[in-house]
């Protein structure tokens, strides 16, 4: 182990962390690997030292970025997109408070590399609203008052929202078990059993999307 | 009580106006009192709320601090010089910077620490601080920075703090001034009274606040005006102790805190970050965003002492009883702040023989701060456990024998009454709606699970009061701003704050716009902590909207030539008492019209004289043990409280449950643990190892219980405060349940298995 | 914050093999574990290498043989919903079921889960201790109340994976390749001691990576199960787990394999146990005689006594309900 690894120089890409953030000089240049083919090309090792071109399904829209190899989707969608909704709490996936569905699932934003959230639908708490109006699982929290100071509760919708679109019509037990990561200091619990409760019955009788 | 309140922030505040005198209790409401959903929620679940955290400002940097990874060490030397060469950074402070040689840790006008100590008292001690351009390159910096540190020996061990060979962390010796005494009768004859006496000790852990929004400010100079975002409980704390910091005029400070995430007595007082950030910002010319990680918030944001309490009741074979001897001990930590439990044991129950003392002692660790109620649910866990004790010696039902001795006044003095007292029917109709009787009786015996039920009784001391100013504006259009400073929490102010003013002006609730927490744009307020804004700003509230009121029908009474005491308010429309031709609608009042629209203001009248008011509590719950395993499963809980009038039953609720899953983690989950023996050091700094509830370990269901008598001599509102009381008994009740399942209390809070297997193991050796 | 690195996400096990022959690499299944230690700085990496574009490492389907096969990246909680598992694996049904939380058990793989590295808050903390390269076992002295009863030696972690006994109870065996070579690993065999080296966790080389898991056909008369109590309802790891996989002859034990979790630094073979109750119908004499048994050799430290006595109950407690 411990052999240095070699890195080849691709012509085309030249972005540096120093060029990004718009400091004198130019360092060496990046891997550019295409965005929808990464998956399928031969792929490279990226450098720590740079910036790496990546693109991010976030809510529907297609977002095209450079990023640290170590940046966490929750890095990136709050420091660099400012889509802040989704919250930071402990950054050790401990807590919930950055939940995210990626392709439908519940995970935490903290612990997954935005580059591992390549090719994924994110979708955060801004993407469960409709237009203006709230989504369903929002609006039962709001009418069951399942938050107090609000900032666990973007996770808790959308592990809520995660839960019900695998589970349409969980029952208690699996509501309890399904929002069992995500922590509430305020302690809301049992409104959130109750918002849950009935954000699941409306869908299940089709009164949500 | 404490000569020190803990929730008294920043010295005198000024005495305010009187209001009109013509505030009578309301007799029936329409919108106080019903269930309405928090009017900034929207905001709170679609994400466009922005909290502090969230604060993004143009050309913004951001630092990280370094702390000191010792429990007790002397700083020989730092070097920056490979940090201040790293990529991104602008700005690297420690205690020789200019400016940043300040005192720290304000009590009672002296300090007992300073923003950089190169001597560093417990784990987590500020030792430098950076700014960079992410956040990422802040850390990365502070990493950079070679630190030569002397260790020391230290002492963590509240017990083993006053020995005569324990490490000195403050000059003077570990005991932090003298015991605190409280007295009242013949001790000693009070025991020689009784038929019955039980002593034992109890402990519980330390915990730690944790709220979901981690500690940090923003902080924006415009040449001498300095502007913070800060997560906090009360913003105008802040602005003070900047001002002060910075010699700045109180005006040219800026603190916003529109939006917190959580406090629970931790973001009462000014953080050393928020300093920091704001001398980074002015040495970079540039904003700097300083959040603490997740780890720094469990070693320096404050804690709630862990306390160990022996409690040595005496009682006649009636249940009368004859003396209370109660000693508390624990630790607040590093500096000075008092780790006393002892006010509920000295006036909870009517017992002419008392005697209490507090002895708080000096660690290594994280300097303790105000948490929900301190010293109560310590107080709770031992005081209401012994009860029981008694009770069971006694032979008498616990909640009967509570009733019994139930205090009529505050014994302090000659007695001082009460302005309302609903204890009793909190433990009454509190059991009749858990079903106590029936849950008294019921099979305990289920296999190898055997359930039990436990109560508890409580009371919270501190009551609110002045000052509190608060503006009401109402548009033409019969829309309304509210204006007020205190923080929303997380509990509701500005929802209740809008219902009190749709009450009195019949402008709907969703159309008023609530300003607050704004030190530049809102009315000074003290902050959001103890249980006390809404006896404190409620008040004022509608004292503002009243004031608005009578100006209107002032007008209105000039327009249709009648007198305002002829004209009532209904619905946004004026209409005459004796006349009902004579009415106007609000856009029909010219002199509204004219002006766009009409202010009032409101104040906080001051408490009545040679009276009391406490919130009181009464909660229950059944819980299963596993006496295999030492498993507790808590099934359901119940709180009776006495919080005066209830402004919004929807938050009442969600209060009341959530300061039972605090009291839940209190009593079951949480405790800081420290490497006593080897290090000092926190080894459990995180979510996963400090064990939170979740929603699978707070009760199956929860019942509140409102008792919802107005205190109209209190206030105009008829509000006491509810925050702490919810969580004050919650621990002790479910104290009380495990032993009525295993007939042996627990005694050291939390009862994980391991505490549940000592007993029963315990009980097998002695069986 | 993380240390910096690079990252690579190749999409075949022949590429992903290439550059851990080439780097000081480390793996990334779903990240959980990794991510953590990253940021706790228990280690740091030059390479990160993710699996989690391999198709081929991926899925849950039956084996030729009867048998299941969990693809390497396979998550726990495709596994804790999979209908052959639920059916048929009760071990790991359950085990899948109770780790850590909802979305971990999303992001997790179950390679991942098997290789994870302790979480010993000495470990993950501010601590130089044994295992990262330090003197001395900090919890040997120190806050010891989740620590081992058994196989302690030098270092007292408990491992931390719900389902290695799971695996380990249904007979599972793991696939292992490396660029050169593969084999085959029993999961009983995959970890390593602290009396054999206190500073490795498995005994996959720094080149290998676990490739799929093999389960062998359930027995008929299989039954099986696994309960952890912990302090926390849910996002806890063990103080106690066990596992069982009995096969029952009518009401008698035909076999048993019993592995504990929270006991030791390995997944723990309660042979003791196994030999009590084979061949018996699980009447209460046998019960209790396991329960002794499966602390027999325990060595306590200063304060996780108690996890005798917890053994014991959670053994008793899981015999009565599989005997029903």
């Amino acid at each position: 182990m411990a052999k240095k690894k070699q890195h080849t120089p691709k012509p085309g890409s030249g972005v540096t962390r120093r060029g990004f953030l718009g400091s004198v000089g130019a360092g060496a240049a990046a891997v550019a690997t295409g965005v929808t083919s990464r998956s399928e090309a031969v792929p490279e090792i990226t450098d720590p030292e740079e910036m790496v071109q990546t693109a991010l399904k976030i809510n529907g829209r297609l977002h095209r970025l450079l990023v640290e190899p170590r940046w966490t989707l929750l890095f990136v969608l709050r420091e660099r997109l400012g889509i802040t909704g989704t919250k930071a709490a402990c950054e050790r996936g401990e807590c919930g408070s950055c939940t995210v569905l990626i392709d439908d699932r519940p995970r935490y934003a903290c612990l997954t590399l935005a580059l591992e959230a390549e090719g994924s639908e994110i979708t955060t708490i801004e993407g469960l609203l409709e237009g203006e109006e709230l989504g369903e699982v929002q609006q039962a929290f709001v009418e069951h008052d399942a938050f107090q100071c609000g900032y666990c509760t973007p996770g808790q919708i959308v592990a809520a929202e995660g839960l019900l679109r695998t589970n349409p019509a969980p029952t208690e037990n699996e509501i309890l078990h399904g929002m069992s990561g995500n922590l509430c200091r305020c302690g809301a619990y049992q409104h959130i059993v109750n918002a849950v409760t009935h954000a699941g019955e409306n869908r299940k009788d089709g009164g949500g999307s | 009580m404490s000569d020190e309140h803990a929730y008294h922030i920043d010295g005198a505040v000024p005495e305010t106006p009187e209001n009109d005198p013509d505030s009578g209790a309301w007799r029936k409401t329409v919108v106080v009192g019903t269930r309405q959903p928090k009017i900034d929620a929207y905001e709170r679940v679609s994400g466009t709320a922005v909290y502090p955290h969230d604060v993004s400002l143009p050309d913004m940097l951001h630092g990280a601090i370094l702390r000191c990874p010792h429990a007790h060490a002397r700083i020989l030397s730092i070097d920056t010089t490979e940090a201040e060469k790293m990529p991104g950074v602008e700005a690297v402070i420690t205690s020789k910077s200019p400016g940043a040689d300040i005192p720290w840790y304000e009590r009672g006008g002296q300090f007992y620490g300073k923003l950089f100590d190169d001597h560093c008292r417990h784990e987590g001690e500020e030792v430098a601080a950076v700014a960079a351009e992410t956040p990422l390159q802040a850390v990365d910096a502070i990493r950079a920075i070679k630190v030569e540190y002397e260790v020391l020996p230290f002492v963590v061990d509240d017990d083993k703090a006053l020995l005569p060979d324990a490490p000195a962390v403050q000059e003077g010796g570990n005991m932090m001034g003298e015991p605190s005494v409280r007295e009242r009768g013949d001790l000693a004859a009070g025991f020689a009274a009784a038929d019955v006496i039980v002593e034992s000790t109890y402990s519980t852990s330390c915990q730690i606040h944790a709220p979901l929004e981690p500690h940090g400010s923003v902080a924006k100079w415009d040449g001498n005006k300095l502007t913070v975002w800060d997560t906090t409980q009360g913003v105008f704390g802040v602005q003070q102790t900047m001002a002060k910091v910075f010699g700045l005029p109180i005006s040219s400070v800026r603190v916003i805190g529109h939006y917190m995430g959580g406090g629970f007595g931790a973001k009462l007082e000014t953080g050393k970050y928020t300093v920091m950030a704001a001398i980074m910002s002015r040495m970079a010319a540039r904003p700097v965003k300083l959040f603490l990680p997740r780890e720094d918030c469990f070693t320096v944001t404050g804690n709630r002492p862990g306390n160990t309490m022996t409690v040595k009741i005496g009682a006649k074979s009636d249940g009368t009883l004859t003396a209370i001897d109660y000693h508390s001990h624990g630790s607040a930590g590093a500096y000075r702040y008092g780790a006393g439990t002892s006010a509920q044991a000295a006036y909870l129950y009517t017992c002419p023989n008392m005697r209490t003392e507090d002895v708080s002692v000096y660690t290594h660790t994280g300097k303790a701060r105000p948490m929900r109620a301190p010293g109560f649910p310590q107080c709770s866990w031992s005081l209401e456990q012994t009860m029981d004790e008694l009770a069971a010696k006694l032979g008498m039902d616990p909640v009967e024998f509570r009733l019994q001795n139930l205090l009529t006044e505050l014994q302090r003095g000659d007695g001082m009454p009460f302005t309302s007292n609903q204890l009793a029917a909190c433990l009454t109709e509190g059991a009749k709606a858990f079903g106590w009787e029936e849950a008294k009786k019921a099979e305990k015996q289920q296999g190898h699970l055997r359930r039990g039920v436990g109560a508890a009784a409580s009371f919270w001391a501190y009551p609110g009061g002045p000052p509190s100013t608060v503006v009401v504006k109402l548009f033409a259009d019969g829309s309304a701003n509210l204006n007020m400073g205190a923080s929303d929490i997380g509990t509701g102010t500005k929802t209740w704050a809008a219902m009190i003013v749709a009450e009195e002006l019949g402008v709907p609730v969703e159309k008023i716009l609530v300003e607050h927490a704004d030190t530049a744009t809102t009315q000074y307020a003290t902050a959001s902590g103890g249980s006390k804004t809404v006896p404190s700003d409620s008040p004022a509230v509608r004292a503002a909207a009243m004031d608005v009121k009578q100006q209107l029908l002032g007008f209105a009474a000039e327009q249709l030539e009648t007198t305002p005491g002829d004209l009532k308010l209904e619905n946004l429309e004026i209409v005459s008492r004796t006349d009902p031709e004579k009415n106007l609608a609000l856009g029909e009042v010219e002199r509204l019209n004219r002006r766009g629209l009409l202010m009032g203001t409101g104040y906080r009248d001051p408490n009545p004289e040679d009276k009391v008011t406490f919130p009181f509590a009464a909660q229950f719950c059944e819980v299963e043990v596993n006496t295999r395993t030492g498993e507790i499963r808590i099934l359901r809980f119940l709180g009776a409280h006495d919080s005066g009038r209830v402004l919004n039953r929807l938050t009442f609720d969600n209060q009341v449950f959530g300061g039972m899953a605090m009291g839940i983690g209190l009593g079951v989950t949480e405790e800081r643990v420290l490497d006593r023996s080897q290090t000092g050091k926190m080894v459990n700094a995180n979510f996963h190892d400090y064990k939170i509830p979740t929603i699978l370990d707070v009760a199956d269901t929860h019942v509140c219980h409102p008792i919802d008598q107005p205190d109209n001599e209190f206030n105009n509102t008829g509000t006491k405060g509810l925050g702490e009381p919810a969580t004050i008994p919650t621990a002790a009740a479910i104290g009380n349940a495990v032993a009525d399942a295993l007939g042996t209390h627990a005694v050291n809070a939390p009862l994980t298995p391991e505490k549940i297997l000592e007993v029963l193991r315990t009980q097998e050796m002695e069986a | 914050m993380l240390p910096k690195f690079s990252h690579v996400r190749p999409d075949s096990l022949r590429k992903a093999l290439s550059f851990l022959d080439e780097n000081e690499a480390r793996i990334h299944g779903g990240g959980t574990d990794l991510i953590g230690c990253l940021r706790d700085r228990i280690f740091t990496t030059e390479t990160v290498v993710s699996l989690s574009a391999i198709n081929e490492l991926r899925g849950i389907e039956p084996t030729a043989d009867g048998g299941l096969r969990l693809g390497a990246t396979a998550t726990i909680a495709e596994i804790a919903e999979n209908p052959t598992v639920v059916a048929g694996y009760g071990a790991l049904a359950d085990a899948a079921g109770v780790v850590a939380s909802p979305q971990l058990r999303n992001q997790g793989t179950i390679a991942g889960n098997l290789c994870q590295k302790p979480r010993c808050w000495y470990y993950r903390g501010d601590f130089n201790c044994l295992r990262k390269g330090g003197e001395i076992c900090y919890a040997y002295e120190g806050e010891n109340q989740q620590h081992c009863i058994f196989g302690g030696d030098t270092c007292f972690i408990v491992h931390p994976s719900d389902t290695a006994p799971a695996l380990a109870a249904h007979g599972a065996v793991c696939r292992v390749s490396s660029p050169s070579a593969s084999r085959s690993v029993a999961v009983e065999a995959l970890h390593v001691p602290p009396s054999v080296d206190p500073r490795r966790e498995t005994v996959l080389e720094d080149d290998e990576i676990i490739t799929e898991i093999l389960i062998p056909k359930p027995p008929a008369g299989l039954r099986a199960s696994y309960r952890k109590v912990r302090d926390r309802a849910s996002w806890d790891f063990a103080l106690a787990g066990v596992a069982l996989a009995l096969v029952f002859d009518g009401d008698t034990v035909a076999s048993a394999r019993v592995f504990l979790s929270g006991a030791a630094p390995v997944p723990w073979r309660a042979v003791g146990v196994e030999k009590a109750i084979i061949g018996t119908e699980l009447d209460n004499a046998t019960i209790d005689a396991a329960a002794l048994a499966t602390v027999d050799g325990a060595e306590p430290l200063a304060k996780n006594g108690y996890k005798i006595e917890l053994f014991k109950g959670l053994m008793t407690e899981q015999l009565e309900a599989i005997r029903s």
